[in-house]
């Protein structure tokens, strides 16, 4: 059972609707964004209103496609669909890419031509290895995005509130973190959907509010004891956004997911901004240096966090759930396999939900695969 | 056959090129028999060298024995040059494993498309290659084994063919196990910097290189280019310490000055055939593939490119053309894996005035005047693929308009990442831009002949653009 009811997460989100449309009446900007790389904490000290959008749907994805070939990502088509479709989605003003993956790096490019919306492309080098030329570019390119917000907003992002947004953002993660250790515990104290969740509200929430309300949630937790041996297991792959967390679901009636090394997961909040210089060359380094995402080059450090979430959580076998097209997460699959040591369940979707019932066959037979074990 | 050994080239052998012609396997064949065997000896990679195994003037019947059946299908240039060029591009993966047992060093780049081997054959005894490039063998040789080598490392079907440098990389035989990988990545595709990462399995040893953003508005900044020239500055240390070598500023200017040679000759081609019709489509994708690493040898590729401008120059100033000069004009974008689409849009009557293979790095002239790594960084950043749909749209539209195109051909990769993402955009502004028709399409997969889908696609459109003559 969910520490937070969904009757209850839908209720904050449908006020948080209201209030980001107030705001964005009373003049405020509504920055939309998709990537754990961008930097929130500036686009807030910007006096915009940073706003993750991890939305996802089947007629989103079908009107993407007017835009886009159907062999691009199903989660770029959706984002683009969005757009005329999903009411968080329509309030933005502006967006911020970042350069991830190329088809992520792509799609500022089609909301501007396809949706007329400003957008702003952060350029993070691709490459992870911190050279110090790497990231003193992309601290350039945050002071560029900087310049951009100010001229969005009116508003530049000074150290102060800068500084308020950094100690915001870092309590936010720590309040996530949390919900990740109790998930890890034996039993689990919390499940793979309480992170999910709060990293869901974490990037729809102001700050304060979302760790408010991810601190009581979790506060509330405690070893949930179901019969049975549950296998514990490791969630990875593309994005999960929101409206595709029915494959978590079907995977938690029988298990637990006491890990994840997903984007909506949480490595959100993995690490903290680290303050001991600038406040704009802590960002740098923060966002530069976060667990990598697997499109990243090399991304052994990823494979690195894999391996020891296995080993420190008792991890029985890994649940990978990729996007039609998404190379980036699908190449990885047999890797992983061998690298992790473990019994893998690959499954390879859009958002149409045609194989639902497929992947709940095959779910069940890797979950009893493993309890055989 | 008799071929000259060493000693001094010999030049009072000769063979008239025939009237201008694309010809087929047999008739190469049979035409091959006419060329004395004085002028087949003339031709030895890795120049100087005079010996026999350098030998490479070969008909394409010969490939074709080793496995590129593919050969039999197409439609050549009958000129010497054109099969001169032939049996040195065939020849690479011979050559290649030759470069290891003459000493030299191979050194694998991946993804920049055309800078990289700059910097390596700057120095002494380094040979760069590209297994990007074996995204063509699989058509070649009409065969599924590299993709079956890919997708063994976990690569799944619907990506780009570029995988198959991933199944060469696990199958240790298509080229010699490089001694250092340099890999590009960054503002990139994804297919192939998720080939980079699983050869990185494969190979000894990985340099990553970062590939940056061109921002949309065009303007490339100086700390952009000062990113690169840090990416350089360490690959050019990395190869010191590889070889030994202290790489003075004047061994990189002559690397600059070698490589612009051929980027010189390759445009010049490139406004004789496009403009003029003196060479077939099939020809100039090879030859501007060329630029990205020389066939792995630089030397006699300067050769091979100079002797093709010189016949294409003759051709133009006898008023000689290979394609029809009222064939319908057709600008080219993404070079297609099967070579034969080339062949039979000329067939049916097109003409290629134009091309964006993704390679426009390679085409662009160093400046010479700047420090080596600038010079190479800043013509790096007229890259492709690192830019927006747009800029590249912009460069088709360039070309269109120069060349008065009547129409746009797209050949994309089913999954590609780039493909997906900018094929309709570019498409749409090919349209609005001009309003010229635009054939999209995704290359089928390796066969002996196109498909019927895609040939009646080629056919229609090319109806179309007749029609509005």
């Amino acid at each position: 059972m969910a520490l937070m009811p969904a009757a209850d997460r839908e209720r904050v989100k449908a006020k948080r609707l209201e209030e980001l449309a107030e705001l964005k009446a009373g003049g405020r900007k509504i920055v939309g964004y998709f990537c754990l790389y961008a930097p929130v904490e500036l686009i807030a000290a910007a006096g915009g209103v940073p706003v993750r959008l991890v939305r996802s749907s089947a007629r989103a994805e079908s009107a993407g496609e007017k835009f886009l070939r159907p062999d691009a990502c199903s989660f770029c088509k959706s984002c683009l669909g969005g757009f005329g479709l999903d009411p968080l989605s329509q309030l933005a003003d502006a967006v911020v890419g970042v350069t991830t993956c190329d088809m992520m790096r792509r799609l500022p490019e089609a909301i501007e031509a396809c949706r007329d919306i400003p957008t702003f492309q952060l350029y993070l080098p691709r490459t992870s290895e911190p050279a110090p030329h790497r990231l003193a570019e992309f601290r350039r390119q945050l002071g560029k995005l900087g310049e951009w917000l100010a001229g969005l907003t009116g508003r530049p992002p000074d150290e102060e509130s800068l500084g308020q947004s950094v100690i915001a953002q870092n309590r936010l993660r720590a309040a996530v973190r949390r919900g990740d250790e109790l998930r890890a515990e034996v039993p689990p104290a919390a499940t793979g959907s309480d992170v999910l969740d709060a990293v869901a509200l974490a990037g729809m929430l102001d700050p304060e509010t979302a760790a408010r309300v991810i601190e009581q949630s979790l506060s509330q937790a405690g070893p949930v004891r179901r019969p049975g041996a549950r296998p514990r297991l490791l969630l990875g792959g593309s994005i999960i956004t929101e409206d595709d967390r029915w494959l978590v679901e079907m995977v938690e009636e029988k298990a637990d997911i006491v890990a994840d090394i997903v984007c909506t997961g949480a490595r959100w909040a993995a690490e903290q901004v680290t303050v001991d210089a600038s406040l704009l060359d802590a960002l740098a380094r923060f966002y530069f240096g976060r667990l990598p995402c697997m499109c990243r080059r090399p991304n052994n450090r990823l494979y690195e966090h894999a391996r020891r979430l296995v080993a420190d959580r008792q991890v029985a076998g890994l649940v990978y759930k990729t996007l039609l097209y998404c190379d980036a997460w699908s190449f990885e699959s047999r890797r992983l396999h061998e690298e992790l040591g473990i019994p893998v369940l690959a499954t390879d979707s859009d958002y149409s939900g045609q194989n639902r019932e497929q992947v709940r066959t095959r779910i069940e037979a890797f979950l009893e695969t493993l309890q055989r074990k | 056959m008799t071929v000259t050994g060493s000693g001094p080239r010999r030049e009072a052998a000769a063979w008239p090129d025939p009237a201008p012609a694309r010809i087929g396997f047999d008739e190469w064949a049979e035409l091959f028999e006419t060329i004395p065997d004085e002028v087949i000896g003339r031709y030895h990679y890795f120049p100087p060298s005079r010996d026999q195994w350098s030998l490479y003037l070969f008909p394409p019947q010969t490939f074709a024995i080793y496995g590129c059946r593919h050969l039999r299908r197409l439609k050549f240039d009958n000129s010497l040059a054109a099969l001169r060029m032939w049996g040195f591009v065939q020849n690479e993966t011979e050559r290649l494993f030759r470069a290891r047992q003459t000493g030299r060093r191979v050194i694998a780049c991946m993804g920049d498309l055309g800078a990289l081997p700059v910097i390596v054959n700057s120095f002494p005894g380094c040979v760069a290659f590209y297994p990007d490039c074996i995204w063509w063998t699989p058509f070649v040789m009409e065969s599924r084994v590299l993709f079956d080598a890919a997708q063994a490392q976990g690569i799944p079907e619907a990506t780009c063919f570029s995988r198959a440098a991933l199944g060469a990389f696990a199958r240790h035989a298509y080229f010699p196990d490089p001694e250092l990988v340099i890999a590009a990545t960054g503002a990139s595709c994804d297919d192939y910097s998720g080939v980079e990462q699983l050869a990185a399995r494969h190979a000894r040893e990985v340099l990553w290189v970062e590939s940056p953003l061109r921002h949309s508005c065009g303007k490339v900044e100086p700390a952009t280019i000062g990113l690169l020239v840090s990416e350089y500055r360490r690959v050019v240390e990395r190869l010191e310490r590889l070889t030994g070598h202290r790489l003075a500023a004047d061994e990189l200017q002559r690397g600059v000055a070698r490589a612009n040679r051929v980027r010189r000759a390759v445009g010049g081609l490139r406004r004789l055939a496009y403009g003029r019709g003196v060479l077939p489509a099939l020809e100039m994708m090879v030859v501007e593939f060329g630029n990205l690493h020389y066939y792995s040898d630089l030397d006699e590729w300067t050769n091979v490119i100079e002797h093709l401008l010189a016949t294409a120059r003759a051709r133009a100033a006898a008023g000689q053309r290979v394609v029809a000069g009222d064939g319908l004009r057709i600008v080219w974008v993404t070079p297609p894996a099967d070579p034969l689409l080339l062949c039979y849009l000329e067939d049916r009557g097109g003409r290629v005035v134009g091309t964006e293979y993704v390679i426009n790095q390679a085409l662009e002239e160093m400046d010479e005047q700047q420090p080596g790594l600038e010079a190479i960084a800043g013509s790096f950043m007229a890259a492709s693929l690192i830019g927006t749909s747009r800029q590249r749209a912009e460069s088709v539209l360039s070309q269109a308009r120069e060349q008065n195109a009547e129409g746009v051909l797209i050949s994309g990769i089913l999954g590609g990442s780039h493909c997906a993402m900018e094929a309709r955009l570019i498409a749409d502004r090919v349209k609005a831009g001009l309003d010229l028709p635009v054939l999209e399409f995704d290359v089928a997969q390796p066969a002996a002949e196109i498909d019927r889908q895609t040939r009646t696609r080629i056919d229609a459109f090319l109806e179309l653009v007749r029609s509005r003559r």
